[in-house]
């Protein structure tokens, strides 16, 4: 027989004898899981269905850009939209790492209080737009100037290769869908980068204006290497996020199965995402959906290894800033 | 060695000086430069704009960036010597940065406006789209199916989303069990799930395999993917701010683990749960890819959100983007003008309710 005396029982073993927490317990712990169960249900669940269009097409299916069903064997392959989703973030990437940089520099170390918290509202403000709308503003509004700006661009510096158009079709273009998604891009750096610049310590700050540093200076020996994990982490995230973006992508890019390695204001690219939305009104239910399950597989590990890398780094300067 | 020796009347006449702050003052000539490097340039830029037909882009770029940098250099040379150069430099990119995303946003809503008050009407937003075509004229039809469908799926997602993300919550920061660094990890890494690849999880599990035809409960599935990492983090992070005090006083009292996290935690963080739901509604609402995937397209009203498909306002957007006709596009304007309404205000609620609240 054993008594246990209640003077020598510990808060956590108190939380756990008394059997109303027992349940409690297992019930939050179970649905604290849920997380892990969905992300396991998609590799698991997505992956079987890439397994056959694997099995049927053989690695062809990742290195060739083709979509044609009717030949025998089927000739299809996504190495062509992988590629594609890739060239589209970095443009993007180019255009929102300076913007973004730049906004959260202002909001931070330049601008008066006032000015930095309305900002800070509406950068968030520009985070909440649904990218349908993005999408619906880039259609209407956003590629007239841009067709202007790839003529200019095609006129003036179109004797470098990545400004060649000889289509003379400005509509569609890479260029056009990545500033989209720089657009989409801008406020995840900028609310993340001034989180992290903001928290500088500003004993640092200080010695540095102390010692007669003048503002770049500073940023430059002081806040940018201070926050470099940080921002390079809210970068990522904006990748990861460019990478999955579908709607607005299918408004303004013109799905071509060719690889347009470097035209950026060429009509004609590729994405991933959208060719899943694309393709899927006029699947029929069997191989055709299958192909595009598989395309979402891959697409799914694409953006969970650069959302996880981008995770590992925010966590990692976060817990040195601690 | 020397002694500081105070001479007590130098002290009281000191005293009656004013104070100065030398260091604050900004000479006349610092004040006037500033204006004059901001003015000369832009007015420049707007002479060649207005004046000739120079294409705008090749104007800003060719004439009013490097203008603007000589000028923003000069009034740093003459204000505060040659360390001031880098300084305009910078400031001059850094406004340049601002001003162009500001632009885009600023850009963007008033289009929204424009166009999408065009569509407005008391019938917009209570009628449906049967009997529609995409060219019958703006008086007739509306968006009041897909307002219901985007509650509805949003409705469902929300009970699904909300009891999942809060226990997750919980879990991290009341139970403190062994597994709370993966847990979060598992949540980060779910929060980048993108919204198309939830929707085809749900069309394989659910759809494909005929557990479920295309209909609201399937898009509410598809958007509780996407809302509960976003429940699940700000729902921590309020829960993190409440006082340990509270705890080991509910503890003190006899008050058993799960009585404390339900009878105090939870009550005590109200305002802040209920901004992280705010904020999970806000990410999914506007989601496009996973219901075109999984609830199909109706232009009735549908209030059988199990077995029926059905319209919600991101999915109506889609469908009358590029139609060739001015009026469905119209249509399509109002319809996101009547989300982004939706969006406002959802996130003016989790302003005034993190107020103060959550960082």
């Amino acid at each position: 027989m054993t008594v246990t005396d209640p003077v020598f029982r510990d808060l956590h073993s108190a939380a756990t004898s008394h059997r109303g927490d027992r349940i409690f317990n297992r019930t939050v712990t179970a649905l604290a899981f849920t997380a892990l169960l969905v992300l396991a249900g998609i590799s698991i669940f997505l992956g079987a269905q890439a397994v056959p269009v694997l099995a049927e097409l053989g690695p062809s299916y990742l290195t060739t850009t083709a979509w044609d069903l009717t030949s025998t064997p089927p000739d299809v392959g996504i190495w062509g939209m992988l590629y594609g989703s890739v060239l589209l973030a970095v443009i993007g990437l180019l255009i929102a790492v300076p913007a973004g940089l730049l906004l959260a520099v202002f909001m931070v170390f330049m601008a008066p209080p006032k000015i930095s918290k309305a900002l800070t509202s509406l950068v968030d403000l520009m985070a909440a737009i649904p990218s349908v709308i993005i999408g619906l503003w880039a259609f209407y509004v956003l590629t007239g100037p841009a067709v202007e700006w790839q003529q200019l661009l095609n006129e003036y510096l179109g004797w470098i290769p990545i400004f060649q158009n000889t289509s003379g079709n400005f509509l569609g273009t890479p260029f056009i869908a990545g500033f989209v998604l720089a657009i989409m891009m801008i406020p995840i750096i900028t609310s993340i980068s001034r989180e992290v610049l903001s928290h500088t310590p500003p004993e640092l700050i200080n010695a540095s204006e102390a010692l007669g540093c003048s503002l770049w200076t500073m940023l430059r020996y002081v806040a940018l290497p201070y926050g470099r994990g940080g921002i390079v982490g809210g970068i990522m995230l904006g990748l990861g996020r460019a990478l999955g973006e579908t709607i607005a992508i299918f408004f303004v890019l013109k799905i071509v199965f060719e690889v347009n390695w470097y035209n950026i204001i060429e009509s004609g690219g590729g994405s991933v995402a959208s060719l899943i939305v694309s393709k899927f009104g006029e699947a029929n239910a069997g191989f055709e959906t299958q192909l595009l399950l598989a395309a979402g597989f891959f697409l799914f590990l694409l953006t969970l290894i650069v959302n996880v890398i981008a995770n590992l780094i925010v966590s990692r300067t976060g817990r040195m800033q601690r | 060695m020397s002694t500081i020796v105070f001479d007590k009347e130098r002290v009281s006449e000191l005293r009656k000086q004013k104070i100065q702050h030398p260091w604050r003052k900004r000479p006349r000539k610092f004040t006037f430069s500033v204006a004059l490097a901001v003015l000369l340039p832009a007015a420049v830029a707007a002479g060649l704009l207005f004046g000739t037909d120079i294409p705008d882009p090749l104007v800003m770029i060719l004439v009013y960036l490097p203008l603007q940098l000589v000028a923003a250099a000069l009034a740093a040379i003459v204000s505060k010597g040659k360390h001031g150069i880098a300084d305009s430099i910078i400031y001059v990119f850094a406004i340049g940065g601002s001003v162009f995303s500001l632009v885009i946003l600023l850009s963007l809503i008033f289009t929204l406006f424009v166009n999408g008050l065009k569509a407005f009407s008391t019938q917009f937003l209570f009628q449906n789209n049967v009997y529609i075509s995409p060219s019958t004229p703006l008086d007739y039809g509306g968006v009041g199916h897909a307002i219901l469908g985007t509650l509805l799926i949003v409705g469902i997602s929300m009970l699904v989303a909300i009891p999942i993300g809060v226990a997750t919550a919980i879990y991290v920061t009341e139970v403190r069990g062994r597994a709370v660094p993966y847990v979060r990890f598992f949540v980060q890494a779910m929060s980048g799930v993108p919204s198309v690849v939830a929707g085809l999880f749900i069309l394989t599990v659910l759809i494909l395999t005929g557990a479920l035809s295309t209909s609201a409960l399937a898009g509410g599935l598809a958007y509780a993917i996407l809302m509960l990492p976003t429940v699940a983090r700000t729902a921590e992070e309020v829960l993190r701010l409440i006082p340990e005090d509270l705890r080991t006083g509910a503890l003190a009292l006899g008050s058993t683990r799960a009585r404390t996290v339900m009878k105090v935690v939870l009550p005590a963080a109200k305002t802040g749960i209920v901004t992280a739901i705010v904020l999970g509604m806000a990410r999914v609402i506007g989601e496009t890819a996973p219901l075109l995937l999984v609830t199909g397209y109706s232009d009735s009203t549908v209030l059988n959100p199990v077995s029926s498909p059905i319209s919600a306002l991101p999915t109506y957007i889609f469908a009358n983007v590029d139609q060739p006709y001015p009026n469905a596009v119209t249509r399509a304007w109002g319809a996101a003008l009547v989300l982004i309404i939706l969006v406002g205000i959802l996130f003016v609620i989790a302003r005034i309710l993190g107020r103060g609240k959550v960082k």
